[in-house]
């Protein structure tokens, strides 16, 4: 079968949720999950770097996974929770990774940043006591060209024990 | 009192005569919060209202005549505003770097160059149109190779500019010698000779470049990503024919540079035109493939070193012969005619050298600065052979270069400036405004167990082999290029607010944030009480373009002239309030007070009251060229400790050393930054980075970032990062550049390790797995 241009062209109606907010829209079916964040929402915090799932500026969050936005189309995420660098701060307070990334000088021209954040963001809601080398792995597929990965390790490591501080004292414990 | 030596024009600000209260602290970077949010808009995030998209169409062949061109079809499609060829653009020239090039020709001379642009709603669209842009090329044979194009005699242009800037430079010998070549060969007891080959490898910045331009009919405005607004102003005007004052460039943010967007881009031309057509705005960003294809590369060098040395080590004489392959256009400032040989000449000291260093223009990708240019591929060669040499004269690698430590540099670089074929036969014995490189390499190889060395040999288990190597640079430092112009000017106003206004961007290496801080010392007052007005022609004056690790050089004296000079105005309205003279006046943390007596003081802001609010205070300051003498530098060394694993051919690396002397760090952490990513694109560089070309038609193949391989985070090792500070008093608070130089040891430094480790030298980069394996195997054979 084959379909012709007009096909791709066709707009599709989605619904999804973005860092909490509920959102509708008419898509073309061939624009990508990014495309749709950069282009229609103006979320351009998501970096496209190679369009090819390669660099991983694109990263984002979906139902709970890091996910290349430039290789999902925008309708196959009809329907989730997505959750990209614009949605990471909570209360307007910066997440402990944030803190981290400035305070460790874990970017430099900051193209990958976002990208890496999510990544790092869903790493520890999965696992939020990673080893380092669990934190090398999570970003693995994240190219950062000005080198900082010995920074972004450490600031995700310091992260991680800021995050457990914060959980305990909201339990109460000590 | 001794005369300030600080590079600036006119009159040395006084000495701050106190301790440092901003410089030398471990300050966030200034613009940190808006990436970390996500909030930072680089050129490719603006979209204007009317906003075009634009599109080039590339020639697919490295060598081709254009025989027929037709638009028809991708004017007629709708949406479609503006298709642009050779047929309607008769004259136009655009810039490769300084070299005028015909925006549209005829013949073209690598792949990708530019065939036709086209601005539609859409991307799509515009993709579209490129498709349907009907064009016949008759397919010409390619030069590739640099050695056989320079066995041939250069072939007949077939029409004019075929090779912008090729009467500048193809088949040109530069040559440095000193002393007696002949009598130092005669004079040594070991002899060692090799070649040295380096490979063409790409940026790789992770934002492709992009732009927006917008014309409103009388002013061209340009949302770039390019490293320097004030020369990209400078050749857009030119270009499109207008005054420069009409011309505005911006850059708030990059995604990373690296040497590659040193000058202007080649998209933005096209951009401003389309704009200028149809009076909309218009963003042209590359893909991936496009920004491999169609930007700029390092260029791929062969390097035969000879060196003769007495058995107690002494270099005697050093020989050698460098050949460049330029690619299809090139003129000053993006071809570099005597870098291999000026580093081969200076990094140690021999009495008699002849060094020679030719380039060649062929059909492959234009060339351009990347991160320590032609100086990574000098100093990959150098400091390989010294190990070799080392080696054959039974001596410690560390040792060997202690024992031919140069005191001095041999020959100024200004020697490159000449245009044509040159030699160089002075040794000018130069010395250096200051140099700690011996503490550099005594540092690192401390910091990695050096003494350990042998013993660490054994420790690698199974299939795993451990060796450890080092190597050294010296990387020339300050540029100066022309129009030589660094300004900085900084407004004191009378609400208490500071502007400092520098005409850089930018790049990541923290520019905004080094300069406020020089400022903020300057004035007394905290590094966030300065705004910066940066990446703009409009508010600031001109400033460097931000490449050559020059910003901090260059710009940082300015930039501390100006903030002297505002805070000397401030301290002339301070004055009658203290009832003292001005020169008895001092400020610091935000306070202005009495030398002789601190508890008389008064708030800065508080002062600053006074100032006439229509008329605020302003200070200026620009950098002085540099001067014949002393010379400037930068210097360091780094050690690896690496295990190849002798089955895979796999290597992994464990520990890097580097100790850097860039003078003193205006912010150490933003210095190690730099270190860190340098030695990541050093690995890359030495161990799989690699622009591969399709031997027959020329055509680039690694044109994505699977077969471009840049190093991942399970690449980069532990990194030991040390900073030997010491006085410059050329500089502002003895700064120099911290950024290409940190990647250039790095290479032969790992290549020295992987002998140490299994005996076997590797001459050509990159150092792939299958390249181990083969050397392994023809070993075994040999037994």
């Amino acid at each position: 079968m084959t379909l012709d241009e007009n096909h791709f062209k066709e707009k599709k109606h989605i619904a999804l949720n973005v860092n909490g907010k509920k959102v509708q829209a008419n898509v073309e079916s061939r624009i990508t999950l990014a495309e749709f964040l950069r282009e229609e929402l103006r979320l351009t915090g998501t970096k496209v770097g190679c369009n090819r799932a390669e660099c991983g500026s694109c990263t984002v969050i979906l139902d709970g996974q890091p996910v290349y936005s430039c290789s999902i189309l925008a309708v196959e995420a009809a329907g989730t929770e997505i959750l990209t660098i614009e949605g990471l701060e909570h209360n307007n307070e910066l997440h402990p990774l944030q803190k981290a990334f400035i305070e460790h000088d874990a970017l430099q021209c900051g193209y990958c940043t976002p990208g890496m954040l999510m990544a790092l963001k869903a790493l520890l809601d999965k696992n939020p006591r990673p080893q380092e080398s669990d934190v090398i792995d999570a970003i693995d597929g994240n190219l950062c060209r000005c080198g900082s990965y010995p920074n972004i390790i450490n600031a995700t490591l310091d992260a991680s024990k800021e995050l457990l501080r914060g959980s305990r004292s909201n339990h109460g414990e000590k | 009192m001794e005369k300030s030596k600080l590079l600036v024009k006119g009159s040395a600000p006084p000495l701050l005569d106190r301790e440092l209260t901003v410089v030398g602290k471990p300050l966030n970077r200034r613009d940190a919060l808006e990436k970390v949010t996500g909030k930072a808009k680089y050129s490719g995030d603006i979209q204007m209202p009317e906003m075009l998209y634009g599109k080039i169409l590339g020639c697919p062949y490295p060598r081709a005549r254009i025989i027929k061109i037709d638009t028809t079809r991708a004017e007629a499609l709708p949406g479609v505003a503006a298709v642009l060829t050779k047929e309607n653009t008769k004259g136009w020239r655009t810039y490769w770097y300084k070299v005028p090039q015909i925006a549209f020709p005829e013949c073209i001379t690598y792949e990708g160059q530019e065939v036709a642009a086209v601005a539609a709603k859409d991307i799509p669209t515009a993709q579209k149109a490129l498709d349907l842009i009907d064009v016949e090329y008759e397919i010409l044979t390619p030069m590739l190779d640099k050695e056989e194009t320079i066995k041939n005699p250069p072939w007949p242009l077939i029409a004019d500019e075929e090779y912008p800037g090729s009467d500048v430079y193809d088949r040109k010998k530069y040559v440095i010698k000193r002393g007696d070549i002949d009598k130092g060969f005669a004079e040594a007891d070991v002899i060692v000779e090799d070649t040295y080959t380096t490979q063409a490898s790409c940026h790789g910045t992770i934002q492709t470049r992009a732009c927006v331009a917008s014309w409103d009919g009388r002013n061209l405005t340009v949302w770039d990503a390019i490293q320097g607004v004030w020369n990209t102003k400078e050749t857009l005007a030119k270009s499109l024919g207008l005054d420069p004052d009409k011309v505005r460039v911006i850059v708030k943010y990059l995604g990373g540079g690296f040497g590659s967007k040193a000058w202007s881009q080649r998209i933005t031309y096209y951009a401003a035109k389309l704009s200028m057509i149809t009076g909309r705005p218009v963003r042209i960003e590359r893909s991936r493939r496009e920004e491999f294809v169609n930007h700029s590369r390092r260029w791929d060098c062969k390097m035969t070193l000879k060196m003769g040395a007495k058995k107690d080590g002494t270099l005697t004489a050093i020989y050698q012969t460098a050949l460049v392959n330029i690619g299809a256009a090139a003129n000053e400032e993006n071809y570099y005619c005597v870098q291999i040989i000026w580093h081969t000449s200076n990094l140690h000291a021999c009495p008699n050298v002849y060094l020679e260093q030719v380039g060649v223009y062929t059909n492959l990708q234009i060339t351009g600065p990347t991160r320590s240019p032609l100086n990574k591929p000098a100093i990959f060669a150098l400091e390989s052979h010294m190990d070799k040499m080392a080696a054959a004269l039974e001596m410690d690698p560390l040792a060997f270069r202690l024992k031919n430590y140069a005191t001095h540099c041999s020959i100024s670089a200004e020697f490159g400036a000449y245009p044509d074929a040159a030699v160089s036969d002075r040794d000018t014995k130069i010395p250096y405004s200051s140099k700690n490189l011996d503490e550099c390499m005594k540092l690192a190889t401390q910091t990695i167990g050096w003494e350990n060395r042998s013993s660490k040999r054994s420790v690698g288990s199974g299939t795993k082999r451990r060796g450890i190597g080092m190597a050294s640079y010296l990387v020339f430092q300050g540029v100066g290029l022309m129009p030589y112009a660094a300004n900085a000017d900084v407004d004191i106003n009378h609400d208490g607010t500071i502007d400092l206004r520098v005409g850089v961007v930018d790049i990541g290496g923290g520019q905004q944030t080094i300069f406020s801080m020089i400022a903020a010392e300057e004035l007394g007052v905290a590094a966030d009480d300065v705004s910066v007005v940066f990446g703009d022609t409009e508010g600031t004056r001109y400033g460097p373009s931000c490449h050559a690790s020059r910003a901090t050089a260059e710009l940082g004296p300015a930039v501390l002239q100006a903030a002297a000079e505002a805070r000397q105005k401030l301290f002339e309205i301070a004055a009658p309030q203290f009832e003292t003279d001005v020169r008895k006046l001092r400020s610091k943390n935000g306070t202005i007070y009495v030398a002789s007596d601190p508890s008389k003081s008064m708030p800065f802001r508080e002062v600053c009251n006074k100032i006439d609010p229509m008329n605020p205070i302003r200070g200026s300051g620009s950098r002085a060229p540099n001067p014949n003498a002393p010379m400037f530098s930068t210097f360091g060394a780094q050690a690896v400790e690496l295990e190849v694993d002798i089955e895979t051919g796999l290597i992994e690396i464990l520990k890097i050393t580097a100790a850097h002397d860039f003078g003193r760090a205006i912010n150490p952490k933003l210095c190690i930054s730099q270190i860190y990513g340098g030695i990541g694109f050093g690995i890359g560089f030495a161990l799989s980075e690699e622009s591969i070309y399709d031997p027959r038609s020329g055509k680039l193949l690694s044109t994505n970032l699977h077969q471009y391989k840049m190093p991942t985070s399970l690449d980069v090792p532990a990194i030991h990062a040390i900073l030997t500070e010491d006085e410059d008093p050329y500089f502002a608070y003895s700064a120099k550049g911290a950024g290409e130089n940190t990647n250039a040891p790095t290479p032969a430094a790992i290549r020295n390790a992987i002998y140490d480790a299994i005996g076997i030298w590797f001459n050509d980069l990159p150092i792939t797995p299958d390249k181990i394996i083969n050397a392994i195997n023809a070993k075994k054979k040999k037994g």
